[in-house]
């Protein structure tokens, strides 16, 4: 498949997927009257960690606020969203570059996945990304201080969650080899 | 001149970078002030059809549940009804009646004239610091900015931003919103909520004098421009006096279900311009 549609239909895929699904599902990891946090999981970011290797800056500068603007339109949060998914698709780059052998220029016509990467540099880039995605949310969303310990169990919470399902993300909707039965 | 070129195309990615940056500090600036905008917000036209289309599929599923709550409903105005035909007061509404009686002592004057829409929630979240609930009428049937929101059981929130069809109401469950409110016996105070459990409100302003019992109402009082008094907001679950202050901090279950909200009614206060004119022009002095 062309590689502009597949990245058109997986940036409407995941932004239904996040809308009306999951933020449907309020998760708190025990039920506690007051004290630890709810959340949601955000899985969106995970199109913008999906785009080819040589997508460039600017691009996915771009693209970053659009899925930001979108997902903030969805949820009323106004540029809440759009501020962390931006700053996630600047580093991006730096992160791939840093994580991987070789030049990234050498990686054409390829895409960050398991295969391509391999298990743990994959895991460490995303949950990385995730981490600080989550933590410059929730900052902005909290904006207050006062309460750091919730904030960062909130982070915490909420970030392990959102890499849960981008693995089952990732096992349902990457291609198996054949080969292995 | 070339310099300059080449600064920016050295530095483009940085500049785009915090150029958008700042777009979106703009737009939660501008959204934190109370009118909010209406550009980012889900009554804009695409979200509003998206939530509308995933509200039309899951409605089917809530169809027993909104049943009874709506027999429930119509028990309690009954009870109202017969209460208020068994006292017989003459309630008359300065913009119709001019009806008279020979008991002129009891009457009762209402100046409000309120006006109550019904709408269908199309989308609704719990678990954001300020949650928003967005129904399917918009500008076009007549809701403005502003009007109180209630359900069957009690209070929801105030309507935040409209479109031609889809408007988005800023619920109780919001750091941004208090709600003034009154006790069983005529205490006032605020509601505010403490951004921790969907279902817990807090009430404060409260003087540690009064004397409660868990399951005790909490009403709105006459003082809002916008709700109707002696609407149920919760019921007291527990009481915490504040040392700071020497004031009570009541916590309340909230009346209003929020996590399976489906029919809302959206309130027109007809008098309320009139009555914030007046209060402007008497603040103003």
């Amino acid at each position: 498949m062309n590689v502009y549609l597949k990245n058109i239909l997986r940036f409407c895929i995941i932004i239904l997927l996040q809308v009306l699904i999951l933020n449907k599902i309020t998760l708190r990891w025990w039920n506690e009257p007051s004290g630890f946090p709810i959340f949601i999981p955000y899985v969106y970011p995970l199109f913008i960690l999906l785009l080819p290797f040589e997508t460039s800056v600017w691009a996915l500068l771009i693209m970053g606020f659009l899925l930001g603007v979108s997902i903030d339109s969805f949820m009323n949060t106004a540029g809440m969203h759009a501020f962390a998914t931006i700053l996630l698709a600047y580093l991006r780059t730096n992160v791939l570059s840093a994580l991987l052998p070789r030049n990234l220029s050498e990686y054409a016509g390829q895409q960050p996945s398991i295969k391509s990467m391999g298990w743990m540099p994959f895991l460490v880039y995303s949950s990385f990304l995730i981490v600080l995605h989550h933590l410059v949310f929730f900052t902005i969303e909290l904006w207050n201080f006062s309460n750091i310990g919730f904030l960062m169990l909130k982070v915490l919470a909420s970030s392990v969650t959102s890499m849960l399902f981008i693995i089952v993300y990732l096992l349902l909707f990457t291609r198996q080899s054949t080969s292995r039965i | 001149m070339r310099n300059f070129i080449f600064f920016i195309r050295r530095f483009f990615n940085l500049i785009l970078f915090l150029a958008l940056e700042i777009i979106c500090v703009i737009l939660i600036e501008h959204t934190n002030t109370l009118q909010g905008n209406d550009i980012v917000s889900s009554a804009n036209t695409v979200s509003g059809i998206v939530y509308k289309k995933q509200s039309d599929v899951v409605y089917y599923f809530g169809l027993r549940k909104m049943n009874d709550s709506l027999l429930n409903e119509n028990s309690l105005l009954r009870q109202k009804i017969d209460r208020l035909q068994s006292i017989d007061v003459l309630k008359d509404s300065l913009v119709h009646t001019k009806t008279a009686s020979a008991d002129t002592t009891t009457h009762i004057v209402k100046y409000a004239d309120y006006l109550y829409r019904t709408a269908r929630v199309v989308n609704n979240s719990t678990n954001a610091n300020d949650n928003y609930i967005t129904i399917n009428r918009g500008s076009k049937d007549g809701i403005g900015k502003n009007m109180a929101v209630i359900s069957g059981t009690g209070v929801v929130g105030r309507v935040e931003h409209v479109s031609a069809h889809f408007a988005s109401i800023l619920s109780v469950l919001s750091t941004k919103q208090r709600i003034s409110a009154k006790l069983k016996n005529g205490t006032n105070g605020f509601v505010i909520w403490d951004e921790k459990s969907p279902d817990i409100l807090t009430m404060i302003d409260v003087p540690q004098e009064v004397t409660l019992k868990r399951g005790d109402s909490v009403f709105t009082n006459n003082f809002s421009l916008y709700f109707p008094p002696d609407i149920l907001i919760g019921t007291v679950v527990k009481t915490q006096a504040v040392k700071k202050n020497g004031l009570l901090l009541i916590y309340l279950q909230s009346s209003t279900n929020f996590h399976n909200l489906q029919y809302v009614y959206v309130i027109e206060n007809k008098m309320a311009g009139e009555k914030k004119q007046l209060e402007d022009s008497s603040a103003k002095k």
